[in-house]
């Protein structure tokens, strides 16, 4: 008693510094001590949660295995399996216990195909998850929509395209990002048909998602691309060009040859490259008419386009572009007229004095 | 009586591993599961199978270390599938370089796995 009384009296003789340092000192210690016994309670709880996940995730792991091997010879469900989906089905209520079913199912889906990877599918509709992963696609949260997308994807639910393509134009990246793959893994080719309904512009990275997902393909009969040619949204034509270089798209050269004229640059330089790719000569032509009239990234893009579809008439035309001021566009020159008429090539070396051109010269005559 | 035939599955997914020993002990192969590299080399050791599957990637000790191990320290002959995931080509590619038999892509299928057991075994 004597001692509280001591250490009241020395804060109220001491200066009003001293007595804020302790006050602080005071607030920060229970501070402390509060966040010490938070982090305990914090730590201890999600030890529990991590056993318990565990738990749970080792009683679904052989439940389902039971499942997969107590299947009668004829496509029946036994009495076993009826067992182990009406308990999935009534652990599935509990939001905590259906994450744990769900990634259970999802981590025996991602390795394994054929009639096991079907009959794990079946029970995603046994089970009725589907249902919860469709009313996800209303929620009010995008990561919730997003995520209900990606199972819906996973466990191949096509019935769900309608409700899935409401999100082509959702607000967040990765909604929309999420119903493209779902259209192209679970329909193919077909399902990019969103891109005549896209309204937001597909990025470089969904553009090569969509690519990568596609090659994989067995089936790789392309549909008609020229609708999307002439879309209003330039994403959507970047990626109809990326679509007729890599799959050949000749047929459609006349309608990405009016894209030379299209108001977007990128689109005009993404044409050039796959004109020079399909080898379409007309388009050259077209682009040697009015190249001066064109930005410097157009000019050198379709001077790279004639180093691969050069021909003898074009030997003049170049030749006045050997000076040029921009470097790529006289080494291209240079590299043509070296190999259409080495001795017009010699010639030119012959009559510069210019040091700097004399070593690009040297240079295109060595490589 | 015939004994049956020793094969020893690395594979750390459990459940894919439980799902592929039933399906090939159904078959009357006897199965030793391992988790991690270091527990597929001691089961080989101690064992002898006639067959090793394993997946490429593992902890501890990779696919690739356990082909290198039965190949060039315990000198043995065994088949030797791999497991690989999409995207891992190179790695199968060095695999077989080490002296694994044949390789299968994930997503397998279990009826496939157990072909390719049945010829490698016949």
């Amino acid at each position: 008693m004597n001692s509280y009384q001591y250490l009241i009296d020395y804060l109220n003789n001491s200066p009003l510094i001293i007595e804020l340092v302790w006050s602080i000192s005071s607030v920060f210690f229970i501070i402390l001590i509060t966040l010490i016994i938070y982090l305990k309670y914090l730590r201890g709880s999600l030890r529990k949660k991590e056993r318990l996940t565990a738990a749970y995730e080792k009683e679904y792991e052989s439940n389902l295995i039971n499942y997969l091997y107590s299947g009668n010879e004829v496509d029946e469900i036994s009495l076993e399996q009826q067992a182990i989906i009406d308990q999935f089905n009534e652990d599935s209520k509990d939001p905590f216990k259906r994450k744990i079913l769900i990634s259970v199912l999802v981590k025996l889906k991602n390795e394994i195909s054929g009639d096991i990877a079907d009959s794990v599918q079946k029970l995603y509709f046994q089970t009725e998850l589907v249902h919860y992963a469709l009313s996800r696609l209303s929620h009010k949260k995008w990561y919730v929509i997003a995520k209900g997308i990606r199972e819906l994807k996973k466990f191949h639910v096509k019935e769900a395209y309608k409700e899935v393509l409401i999100h082509i134009n959702h607000p967040r990246r990765e909604v929309r990002k999420e119903m493209q793959l779902y259209m192209v893994d679970l329909f193919y080719f077909e399902g990019l048909d969103f891109l005549n309904l896209l309204e937001t512009q597909l990025s470089e990275w969904d553009q090569i998602q969509l690519l990568g997902i596609l090659q994989k393909l067995e089936n790789q009969d392309i549909p008609n691309i020229k609708s999307w040619l002439n879309s209003s949204n330039d994403s959507v034509i970047i990626f109809a060009l990326k679509l007729a270089k890599t799959y050949n798209q000749f047929e459609a050269k006349d309608e990405i040859t009016i894209l030379l004229n299209h108001s977007t640059k990128k689109i005009r330089l993404e044409t050039i490259d796959v004109l020079s790719y399909l080898n379409v000569l007309e388009a050259k032509e077209i682009l040697k008419a009015d190249i001066e009239n064109r930005s410097h990234e157009e000019q050198i893009a379709f001077f790279k386009m004639m180093e691969n579809l050069y021909e003898s008439k074009d030997e003049s035309f170049l030749v006045k572009y050997v000076h040029n001021e921009i470097f790529e566009i006289k080494v291209s020159a240079l590299k043509i007229i070296k190999a259409l008429n080495k001795d017009k090539f010699n010639n030119l070396i012959a009559e510069s004095s210019d040091s700097q051109f004399l070593r690009i010269a040297n240079f295109v005559e060595k490589n | 009586m015939e004994l049956a035939k020793k094969i020893v599955l690395a594979e750390d997914n459990s459940m894919l591993s439980t799902l592929l020993k039933f399906k090939l002990e159904k078959e009357g192969y006897s199965l030793f599961i391992a988790e991690n590299g270091k527990e597929t080399i001691e089961l080989i050791e101690e064992h002898n199978p006639q067959l090793i599957l394993t997946d490429i990637m593992m902890p501890f000790i990779s696919g690739l270390e356990v082909i290198s191990h039965v190949r060039n320290i315990l000198k043995l002959q065994t088949p030797i599938v791999v497991f690989s995931a999409a995207g891992q080509e190179k790695i199968v590619l060095k695999a077989f370089d080490l002296g694994a038999t044949d390789f299968m892509s994930k997503p397998l299928s279990p009826n496939e796995l157990l072909v390719r057991v049945k010829r490698l075994l016949r």
